[in-house]
């Protein structure tokens, strides 16, 4: 008795699926009609436009942000690009990624924060894995045999992307000096993030790498020289790809931060 | 006897539908190995030191035309209703002008290549749609890079069955990207201007 149950189930399922195969295929010359009479082949427009929706971005600050993007555009033809010149001329690109790596080590407590704060306790743990790992055994940071010989991927949470997960929205686009896109959102998550920063040099119950004001502005400059030197290349392709750069480099941003919330 | 009727129709339809799958399943290794093939010609052709600079991006771009569909790109950067709007020869001159652009950014991207190491870390197929993710290493970080595929109804002349329609790069589409440029841009200005601008960017 269950056997014959079970086939009959087997043959409805089958049936149905080609019943919706069928079906299917009875629409298509339906839907090409139609279009036909209106224009050639455009019903390519119908299997992308709702893939491809592009989203209203709020921007009630766009002519403060087009000129502080110009301005940032400026500082880095004139004054970023030749500095990066002499600092990628005496640095060999190895060096440059441990130093990038150097300073991303230190964000560990920001990334096991917002984890923890998202839920995203086996990546805490896996950071946390990076962490101990990287700092001894990969030369405080300089180097990666937690990805390497691990396979330890990292997994990078700011508070920005906390908020996000529980529902807050962007806010309007905002484009910071010297900095670049951001919005309200991620630039007040930057205070949070920078409290937990082990750069920092405010009172502090742990080791901190600054003590003074001018020893942290000195580590901060290092890191965005060194910043811009591993996305200077980056930087230029979007210049070329760009029409117009602010609102080009808006979408970007807003996309990328998007895909960093989502995942 | 019955019985075993209906269990032989079960088994064919069974081993066809296993067979169909097979075919799915297939198709995806398929384009994965297409893939592959293609990408160690491109290298083939940057090793190839006897090429000028100029000419080793043209052989590049010539492989690479039948994987991608610019035309279709081009189209949906614009949007339906913009698209819509335009006359026959606009359109004409709109696709052009973008796949040219779409050529030199290519181009300008070979350019920076540096015998990075290419791989193919993950590949996904939901219905009519291939997502295959590769990762470049370079010396300074690692670049995540996904090309969405789609197979079209009928096969069209000189390209892939699979064809590329957009690229996403750390998670940014491309097409989205330029959708949304092309939107800000045509909110103030005309589509004469905005193809001026394509028209120019493409000699700087």
């Amino acid at each position: 008795m269950l056997k014959r149950y079970s086939i009959f189930l087997l043959l409805v399922f089958i049936s149905f699926n080609f019943s919706a195969c069928s079906s299917k295929e009875a629409q298509v010359p339906k839907v090409s009609k139609t279009t036909q009479s209106q224009e050639v082949a455009d019903d390519d427009f119908d299997d992308f436009e709702e893939e491809m929706a592009v989203k209203e971005v709020s921007d009630p600050f766009e002519g403060y942000n087009r000129s502080v993007t110009n301005f940032n555009d400026g500082m880095y033809e004139h004054f970023f690009k030749p500095v990066n010149k002499g600092y990628t001329a005496i640095t060999s690109p190895g060096f440059r990624k441990s130093v990038g790596r150097f300073f991303n080590n230190l964000y560990y407590p920001m990334r096991l924060i917002n984890n923890l704060l998202q839920g995203k306790f086996h990546y805490a743990f896996e950071e946390t894995g990076r962490f101990v790992v990287n700092t001894t055994a990969g030369f405080l940071g300089f180097f990666d045999p937690a990805k390497d010989k691990m396979g330890l991927e990292p997994h990078n949470e700011d508070f920005g992307q906390t908020l996000g997960f529980y529902g807050v929205g962007p806010g309007p686009h905002i484009v910071i000096p010297l900095f670049g896109p951001s919005n309200l959102r991620d630039a007040i998550s930057f205070f949070p993030d920078a409290a937990v920063s082990p750069i920092d040099y405010k009172d502090r119950d742990w080791p901190t790498l600054t003590r003074t004001w001018a020893e942290l502005m000195a580590v901060k400059s290092v890191e965005k020289f060194n910043n811009v030197s591993l996305y200077s290349n980056q930087y230029e392709e979007i210049r070329k790809d760009a029409v117009d750069l602010y609102p080009y480099l808006r979408d970007l941003y807003e996309q990328k931060r998007a895909k960093e919330i989502e995942e | 006897m019955m019985m075993r009727r209906v269990f032989v129709k079960i088994l064919f339809i069974v081993s066809i539908l296993g067979f169909s799958s097979n075919i799915y399943a297939s198709e995806v290794d398929d384009l994965k190995a297409h893939f592959l093939e293609e990408l160690d010609d491109i290298i083939k052709i940057i090793e190839n030191k006897q090429y000028t600079k100029d000419e080793r991006n043209a052989k590049i771009v010539d492989e690479l035309t039948p994987m991608f569909d610019f035309k279709l790109m081009a189209k949906l950067s614009l949007g339906k209703k913009e698209w819509m709007s335009l006359s026959k020869d606009e359109r004409e001159k709109f696709v052009t002008l973008y796949v040219e652009r779409m050529k030199n950014s290519y181009s300008s991207k070979i350019d920076a290549y540096e015998n990075e190491k290419i791989t193919i870390t993950n590949i996904k197929r939901k219905k009519s749609r291939m997502l295959l993710s590769t990762e470049i290493s370079t010396a300074e970080k690692n670049l995540k890079i996904v090309y969405k595929f789609y197979k079209p109804k009928k096969r069209k002349k000189d390209k892939d069955a699979w064809l590329i329609y957009d690229v996403e790069i750390i998670g940014i589409s491309i097409l989205k990207a330029d959708k949304a440029q092309f939107k800000e841009f045509l909110r103030t200005k005309s589509i004469e201007d905005l193809m001026e601008a394509l028209a120019t960017k493409k000699t700087s």
